[in-house]
Protein backbone atom coordinates (compact mmCIF):
# COMPACT_ATOMS: atom_id res chain seq x y z
CA UNK A 1 0.00 0.00 0.00
CA UNK A 2 2.85 2.35 0.90
CA UNK A 3 4.49 1.62 -2.43
CA UNK A 4 1.24 2.39 -4.24
CA UNK A 5 0.89 5.68 -2.41
CA UNK A 6 4.46 6.52 -3.37
CA UNK A 7 3.62 5.72 -6.99
CA UNK A 8 0.62 8.06 -6.96
CA UNK A 9 2.62 10.82 -5.30
CA UNK A 10 5.46 10.28 -7.74
CA UNK A 11 3.08 10.47 -10.68
CA UNK A 12 1.48 13.64 -9.35
CA UNK A 13 4.90 15.23 -8.78
CA UNK A 14 6.11 14.20 -12.23
CA UNK A 15 3.00 15.65 -13.82
CA UNK A 16 3.44 18.87 -11.89
CA UNK A 17 7.06 19.19 -12.95
CA UNK A 18 6.68 18.40 -16.64
CA UNK A 19 3.79 20.63 -17.46
CA UNK A 20 0.75 18.70 -16.38
CA UNK A 21 -1.61 21.44 -17.46
CA UNK A 22 -2.14 20.23 -21.06
CA UNK A 23 -2.70 16.64 -19.87
CA UNK A 24 -5.13 17.84 -17.21
CA UNK A 25 -6.98 20.01 -19.69
CA UNK A 26 -7.27 17.09 -22.08
CA UNK A 27 -8.54 14.82 -19.29
CA UNK A 28 -11.10 17.44 -18.22
CA UNK A 29 -12.26 17.79 -21.83
CA UNK A 30 -12.45 14.00 -22.22
CA UNK A 31 -14.45 13.81 -19.00
CA UNK A 32 -16.96 16.30 -20.41
CA UNK A 33 -17.32 14.34 -23.64
CA UNK A 34 -17.22 10.79 -22.30
CA UNK A 35 -18.63 10.89 -18.77
CA UNK A 36 -20.13 14.19 -17.68
CA UNK A 37 -23.37 13.80 -19.63
CA UNK A 38 -24.53 11.09 -17.21
CA UNK A 39 -22.35 11.49 -14.12
CA UNK A 40 -22.60 15.28 -13.96
CA UNK A 41 -20.04 18.01 -13.44
CA UNK A 42 -19.43 16.90 -9.86
CA UNK A 43 -19.34 13.15 -10.59
CA UNK A 44 -22.27 12.60 -8.23
CA UNK A 45 -24.46 10.84 -10.83
CA UNK A 46 -28.25 10.62 -10.41
CA UNK A 47 -29.64 8.85 -7.35
CA UNK A 48 -31.02 5.45 -8.26
CA UNK A 49 -30.08 5.80 -11.95
CA UNK A 50 -26.45 6.79 -12.49
CA UNK A 51 -23.75 5.77 -9.99
CA UNK A 52 -21.47 8.28 -8.29
CA UNK A 53 -17.81 8.35 -9.25
CA UNK A 54 -16.58 8.82 -5.68
CA UNK A 55 -15.62 5.16 -5.49
CA UNK A 56 -13.41 5.02 -8.58
CA UNK A 57 -10.22 5.55 -6.57
CA UNK A 58 -11.12 2.64 -4.28
CA UNK A 59 -11.79 0.41 -7.30
CA UNK A 60 -8.35 1.21 -8.68
CA UNK A 61 -6.69 -0.07 -5.51
CA UNK A 62 -7.31 -3.76 -6.31
CA UNK A 63 -6.82 -5.80 -9.46
CA UNK A 64 -10.42 -7.04 -9.29
CA UNK A 65 -11.64 -3.46 -8.97
CA UNK A 66 -9.56 -2.35 -11.94
CA UNK A 67 -10.96 -5.17 -14.09
CA UNK A 68 -14.47 -4.29 -12.99
CA UNK A 69 -14.00 -0.61 -13.77
CA UNK A 70 -12.69 -1.34 -17.26
CA UNK A 71 -15.68 -3.64 -17.87
CA UNK A 72 -18.21 -0.84 -17.38
CA UNK A 73 -19.70 -0.30 -20.87
CA UNK A 74 -19.19 3.47 -20.84
CA UNK A 75 -15.53 3.02 -19.85
CA UNK A 76 -14.81 0.16 -22.20
CA UNK A 77 -16.47 1.96 -25.15
CA UNK A 78 -15.04 5.39 -24.42
CA UNK A 79 -14.00 6.92 -27.75
CA UNK A 80 -10.41 7.58 -26.70
CA UNK A 81 -7.11 5.72 -26.94
CA UNK A 82 -5.95 3.41 -24.14
CA UNK A 83 -3.38 6.00 -23.14
CA UNK A 84 -5.93 8.79 -22.85
CA UNK A 85 -8.37 6.53 -21.03
CA UNK A 86 -5.69 5.71 -18.45
CA UNK A 87 -5.10 9.42 -17.85
CA UNK A 88 -8.83 10.10 -17.74
CA UNK A 89 -9.50 7.38 -15.14
CA UNK A 90 -6.70 8.65 -12.91
CA UNK A 91 -8.10 12.19 -13.26
CA UNK A 92 -11.60 10.99 -12.31
CA UNK A 93 -10.31 8.97 -9.37
CA UNK A 94 -8.37 11.87 -7.88
CA UNK A 95 -10.94 14.57 -8.63
CA UNK A 96 -13.97 12.82 -7.20
CA UNK A 97 -12.37 10.94 -4.31
CA UNK A 98 -14.15 11.60 -1.02
CA UNK A 99 -12.72 14.61 0.77
CA UNK A 100 -10.14 13.64 3.36
CA UNK A 101 -9.33 10.37 1.63
CA UNK A 102 -5.82 9.75 0.38
CA UNK A 103 -6.16 7.65 -2.80
CA UNK A 104 -3.47 5.01 -2.96
CA UNK A 105 -3.55 3.26 -6.30
CA UNK A 106 -0.85 2.32 -8.73
CA UNK A 107 -1.06 4.38 -11.94
CA UNK A 108 -2.88 2.78 -14.83
CA UNK A 109 -0.86 2.24 -17.96
CA UNK A 110 -2.12 2.04 -21.54
CA UNK A 111 -1.08 -1.63 -21.75
CA UNK A 112 -3.20 -2.59 -18.75
CA UNK A 113 -6.13 -0.52 -19.99
CA UNK A 114 -5.94 -2.14 -23.42
CA UNK A 115 -5.70 -5.64 -21.95
CA UNK A 116 -8.65 -5.15 -19.58
CA UNK A 117 -10.76 -3.44 -22.24
CA UNK A 118 -10.26 -6.37 -24.57
CA UNK A 119 -10.97 -8.99 -21.92
CA UNK A 120 -13.89 -11.11 -23.07
CA UNK A 121 -16.76 -11.76 -20.71
CA UNK A 122 -15.64 -9.22 -18.16
CA UNK A 123 -18.94 -7.37 -18.48
CA UNK A 124 -20.77 -10.44 -17.17
CA UNK A 125 -19.08 -9.95 -13.83
CA UNK A 126 -21.03 -6.75 -13.34
CA UNK A 127 -24.32 -8.58 -13.00
CA UNK B 1 -17.59 67.83 -90.42
CA UNK B 2 -14.29 66.94 -91.87
CA UNK B 3 -12.34 63.94 -90.80
CA UNK B 4 -9.66 66.23 -89.34
CA UNK B 5 -12.26 67.96 -87.15
CA UNK B 6 -13.57 64.63 -85.82
CA UNK B 7 -10.07 63.39 -85.03
CA UNK B 8 -9.23 66.60 -83.26
CA UNK B 9 -12.43 66.52 -81.24
CA UNK B 10 -11.89 62.87 -80.18
CA UNK B 11 -8.31 63.53 -79.16
CA UNK B 12 -9.35 66.59 -77.14
CA UNK B 13 -12.16 64.72 -75.33
CA UNK B 14 -9.88 61.79 -74.57
CA UNK B 15 -7.24 64.07 -73.18
CA UNK B 16 -9.80 65.98 -71.13
CA UNK B 17 -11.25 62.82 -69.61
CA UNK B 18 -7.83 61.71 -68.39
CA UNK B 19 -6.66 65.02 -67.04
CA UNK B 20 -7.64 67.81 -64.69
CA UNK B 21 -11.03 68.58 -63.17
CA UNK B 22 -13.18 66.54 -65.56
CA UNK B 23 -11.07 63.46 -64.96
CA UNK B 24 -11.36 63.81 -61.19
CA UNK B 25 -15.13 64.30 -61.29
CA UNK B 26 -15.56 61.35 -63.63
CA UNK B 27 -13.51 58.97 -61.49
CA UNK B 28 -15.20 60.15 -58.29
CA UNK B 29 -18.60 59.53 -59.84
CA UNK B 30 -17.64 56.03 -60.92
CA UNK B 31 -16.29 55.29 -57.44
CA UNK B 32 -19.44 56.48 -55.71
CA UNK B 33 -21.76 54.62 -58.04
CA UNK B 34 -19.69 51.42 -57.81
CA UNK B 35 -19.33 51.62 -54.04
CA UNK B 36 -23.06 52.08 -53.59
CA UNK B 37 -23.73 49.02 -55.74
CA UNK B 38 -21.34 46.69 -53.84
CA UNK B 39 -23.79 45.58 -51.10
CA UNK B 40 -26.23 44.62 -53.83
CA UNK B 41 -23.93 41.87 -55.08
CA UNK B 42 -25.38 38.42 -54.34
CA UNK B 43 -22.16 37.06 -52.79
CA UNK B 44 -21.97 39.83 -50.22
CA UNK B 45 -25.59 39.32 -49.22
CA UNK B 46 -25.16 35.54 -48.98
CA UNK B 47 -22.19 35.79 -46.63
CA UNK B 48 -23.99 38.23 -44.37
CA UNK B 49 -27.07 36.03 -44.23
CA UNK B 50 -24.98 32.95 -43.37
CA UNK B 51 -23.30 34.79 -40.50
CA UNK B 52 -26.68 35.95 -39.23
CA UNK B 53 -28.02 32.37 -39.25
CA UNK B 54 -24.96 31.09 -37.34
CA UNK B 55 -25.62 33.70 -34.64
CA UNK B 56 -29.38 33.11 -34.32
CA UNK B 57 -30.34 30.58 -31.59
CA UNK B 58 -33.68 29.97 -33.28
CA UNK B 59 -32.01 28.69 -36.48
CA UNK B 60 -30.79 25.18 -37.17
CA UNK B 61 -27.60 26.76 -38.54
CA UNK B 62 -26.80 28.31 -35.13
CA UNK B 63 -23.21 27.33 -34.42
CA UNK B 64 -24.03 25.54 -31.15
CA UNK B 65 -26.50 23.29 -32.97
CA UNK B 66 -23.82 21.36 -34.88
CA UNK B 67 -24.82 18.11 -33.13
CA UNK B 68 -28.41 18.68 -32.04
CA UNK B 69 -31.19 16.22 -32.86
CA UNK B 70 -34.62 17.52 -31.96
CA UNK B 71 -36.69 20.67 -31.57
CA UNK B 72 -34.81 23.87 -30.80
CA UNK B 73 -35.92 25.17 -27.39
CA UNK B 74 -35.40 28.80 -28.45
CA UNK B 75 -38.40 28.30 -30.79
CA UNK B 76 -40.50 26.68 -28.05
CA UNK B 77 -40.68 29.37 -25.39
CA UNK B 78 -37.25 28.66 -23.91
CA UNK B 79 -33.75 29.58 -25.03
CA UNK B 80 -30.46 27.93 -25.94
CA UNK B 81 -29.74 27.58 -22.21
CA UNK B 82 -33.17 27.38 -20.55
CA UNK B 83 -36.20 25.11 -20.82
CA UNK B 84 -39.65 26.46 -21.69
CA UNK B 85 -42.01 27.00 -18.75
CA UNK B 86 -43.67 23.81 -17.60
CA UNK B 87 -40.82 21.54 -18.65
CA UNK B 88 -37.96 19.98 -16.71
CA UNK B 89 -34.33 19.84 -17.83
CA UNK B 90 -32.91 16.34 -17.94
CA UNK B 91 -29.94 15.93 -15.59
CA UNK B 92 -28.31 13.49 -18.00
CA UNK B 93 -27.45 14.40 -21.55
CA UNK B 94 -24.93 14.01 -24.27
CA UNK B 95 -22.01 16.38 -24.81
CA UNK B 96 -20.37 17.23 -28.11
CA UNK B 97 -18.13 19.92 -29.56
CA UNK B 98 -18.91 22.71 -32.02
CA UNK B 99 -16.61 25.29 -33.60
CA UNK B 100 -17.56 28.90 -32.96
CA UNK B 101 -17.06 30.80 -36.23
CA UNK B 102 -16.55 34.03 -34.28
CA UNK B 103 -13.23 32.90 -32.80
CA UNK B 104 -12.47 29.59 -34.56
CA UNK B 105 -12.30 27.67 -31.26
CA UNK B 106 -14.05 24.41 -30.40
CA UNK B 107 -16.45 24.45 -27.46
CA UNK B 108 -18.02 21.69 -25.37
CA UNK B 109 -21.78 21.81 -25.91
CA UNK B 110 -24.26 20.03 -23.64
CA UNK B 111 -27.57 19.19 -25.36
CA UNK B 112 -29.81 18.89 -22.32
CA UNK B 113 -33.34 17.85 -23.26
CA UNK B 114 -36.38 19.59 -21.80
CA UNK B 115 -39.04 17.14 -20.73
CA UNK B 116 -42.55 16.89 -19.32
CA UNK B 117 -44.66 18.15 -22.25
CA UNK B 118 -45.31 16.63 -25.67
CA UNK B 119 -43.24 17.41 -28.76
CA UNK B 120 -42.71 21.14 -29.30
CA UNK B 121 -43.02 20.64 -33.06
CA UNK B 122 -41.18 23.84 -34.05
CA UNK B 123 -37.70 24.28 -35.53
CA UNK B 124 -36.76 20.63 -35.87
CA UNK B 125 -33.02 20.31 -36.43
CA UNK B 126 -30.86 17.25 -36.98
CA UNK B 127 -27.12 17.80 -37.32
CA UNK B 128 -24.64 15.15 -36.33
CA UNK B 129 -21.07 16.40 -35.83
CA UNK B 130 -19.37 13.79 -33.60
CA UNK B 131 -22.55 11.75 -33.20
CA UNK B 132 -21.96 7.99 -32.78
CA UNK B 133 -24.26 5.03 -33.44
CA UNK B 134 -26.76 4.25 -30.73
CA UNK B 135 -24.70 1.33 -29.45
CA UNK B 136 -22.41 4.00 -28.03
CA UNK B 137 -25.25 5.39 -25.91
CA UNK B 138 -23.21 8.06 -24.15
CA UNK B 139 -22.10 9.47 -27.51
CA UNK B 140 -25.38 9.34 -29.43
CA UNK B 141 -27.84 12.15 -30.01
CA UNK B 142 -30.55 9.65 -31.02
CA UNK B 143 -31.19 8.78 -27.36
CA UNK B 144 -34.22 10.20 -25.57
CA UNK B 145 -32.25 11.80 -22.75
CA UNK B 146 -35.50 12.50 -20.89
CA UNK B 147 -34.92 9.04 -19.42
CA UNK B 148 -33.21 10.96 -16.63
CA UNK B 149 -36.39 12.80 -15.61
CA UNK B 150 -39.58 11.74 -13.92
CA UNK B 151 -41.75 11.83 -17.07
CA UNK B 152 -39.59 10.56 -19.98
CA UNK B 153 -41.63 12.80 -22.32
CA UNK B 154 -39.44 14.80 -24.74
CA UNK B 155 -40.26 18.43 -25.59
CA UNK B 156 -37.14 20.20 -26.99
CA UNK B 157 -33.34 20.47 -26.70
CA UNK B 158 -31.03 23.17 -25.36
CA UNK B 159 -27.40 23.80 -26.37
CA UNK B 160 -25.39 24.90 -23.35
CA UNK B 161 -21.70 25.87 -23.56
CA UNK B 162 -19.68 24.04 -20.89
CA UNK B 163 -16.29 25.46 -21.82
CA UNK B 164 -13.50 25.29 -24.37
CA UNK B 165 -12.75 21.80 -25.71
CA UNK B 166 -9.19 20.53 -25.76
CA UNK B 167 -9.79 19.36 -29.32
CA UNK B 168 -12.57 18.95 -31.84
CA UNK B 169 -14.34 15.64 -32.29
CA UNK B 170 -13.74 12.95 -33.26
CA UNK B 171 -11.24 12.25 -30.52
CA UNK B 172 -7.97 10.55 -31.34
Amino acid sequence: MRASAACVLGLALALALVGEAPAQRLAASDYALQCRGCHGADGAGVAGRVPSLRGVAALLETSAGRARLLAVPGVRQASVSDERLATLLAWVALRFAPSGAAPAFAPLGPEEVGRLRAQRGSSQRLR
Amino acid sequence: MSRLDRMTERAARSLASRLSRRSFLGQLGALLAGGAALPLLPIARGAAAETAREDDPTRCEYWRHCAIDGFVCACCGGSATACPPGTEMSPITWVGTCRNPADGRDYLISYNDCCGKGYCGRCFCNRNVGDRPIYYPHRSNDINWCAGTSTNVYHCSTAIVLGVAAEAQPER
